[in-house]
């Protein structure tokens, strides 16, 4: 059974309002509502790559021609893509939006979970700006604003969605 | 396993090789190279706005044109890869099938060295690169380069896949002398332009 993201709907909304030009991933049960409608959506095309690292060069291809491109992976599919993420998307100072869901939070503990968030915390931060969200409440504007972020900044913005018990701060 | 492949002397070179897969269209593509090999033979076969030299990593120009192809979808993209490149982003085949863009091609030059590694052999020296093409997109939409024609290759429907089997060059093509911020605002230019 696909584990149910609250808040799935409402980031598909968010998306849809940042008027991308495509849309590309792979999943994660966090995503799995909003890639579906994603898959559904007319106003996109939804890529459904096959490793994650071919979502940064999707996800490049459509910013070099200056469109908007958003991907959408797990913490550890962004970890397989970091030489990708370098030498195209930072060297070429590509403004696309990275969704992470960032699996292994105090709310999320699966055991094969840990080390991919620890991973990520080592690996992917130093290099590269993240902002970080409950992904049971996301704010409306959140694509939209990621897009004109990355724009000013010249280079991708990564979204880090994970699960937060009640009252847990941002990291 | 099979014997490898013979060297063959009469094979192209990969720049001679890329002329021609870009002379089958009747008007020039956007070409996507891999970093290396085919992004130095690529700007030597001739230098054109609508050259994008990806700067890496290796085999991920098929997945970069596949991103191109998608966002203009009116205009023809041909990805440039060794054979090297494309066994490291061989997964990218299934993708562009399952994408099944109208305006996508991928030139596979087989020289079966890491041209830029000081010729290291590749793994995938002695693979049937046509079978694995027509594996992915189906018999008539792969095929050998030394078979085609201009008005054969227009009948060809995309996604679609060309091997060249290509000599090993006897040293590295010229250094690409373009800085990654002035490939970017060439290539964006040229993009909307077409």
């Amino acid at each position: 059974m696909a584990e149910t993201a609250s808040g799935g709907d409402r980031l598909f909304r968010s998306i849809v309002a940042a008027r991308p030009k495509l849309v590309t991933g792979v999943p994660d049960g966090m995503l799995a509502q909003t890639i579906m409608l994603c898959e559904a959506s007319p106003d996109f095309p939804y890529i459904a790559c096959a490793r994650e690292e071919e979502c940064i060069g999707v996800a490049c291809g459509a910013a070099m021609a200056g469109e908007r491109a958003i991907v959408m992976v797990q913490n550890a599919g962004l970890l397989n893509s970091l030489g990708a993420f370098a030498t195209m998307g930072l060297r070429y100072g590509l403004p696309f939006v990275i969704i992470v869901t960032n699996r292994g939070a105090l709310a999320d503990p699966n055991g094969y979970d840990i080390e991919k968030r620890e991973a990520f915390d080592a690996g992917v931060r130093p290099m590269a700006r993240v902002f970080d969200f409950d992904a049971g409440d996301l704010p409306d504007d959140l694509i939209p604003a990621a897009f004109k972020w990355a724009e000013a900044a010249r280079k991708p913005v990564i979204l880090a969605l994970e699960k937060r018990l009640g009252g847990e701060a941002a990291p | 396993m099979s014997d490898p492949k013979p060297v063959q002397s009469n094979l192209p070179s990969q720049q001679d090789a890329i002329a021609a897969a870009l002379a089958l269209y009747p008007a020039r593509p956007f070409a996507v190279s891999d970093i290396g090999s085919q992004t130095g033979w690529l700007k030597a076969a001739g230098h054109d706005p609508r050259n994008l030299y990806v700067s890496g990593p290796m085999g991920l120009a098929t997945s970069v044109a596949l991103g191109l192809a998608s966002v203009r979808p009116e205009s023809q993209v041909l990805a440039i890869a060794g054979d090297g490149a494309l066994a490291m982003n061989l997964t990218s085949l299934a993708t562009i099938a399952g994408a099944k863009p109208a305006n996508l091609s991928i030139l596979l030059v087989d020289n079966r060295v890491y041209e830029f590694t000081a010729s290291v052999p590749t793994p995938t020296r002695d693979l049937d690169w046509l079978a694995v093409g027509r594996a992915f997109f189906g018999e008539a939409q792969c095929l050998r380069l030394s078979e085609l024609t201009g008005t054969r290759w227009a009948g060809v429907a995309r996604p679609a896949m060309i091997v060249a089997d290509v000599a090993p060059a006897p040293g590295k093509p010229p250094a690409l002398g373009l800085t990654p911020a002035m490939i970017r605002a060439e290539f964006l230019r040229a993009t909307r332009s077409s």
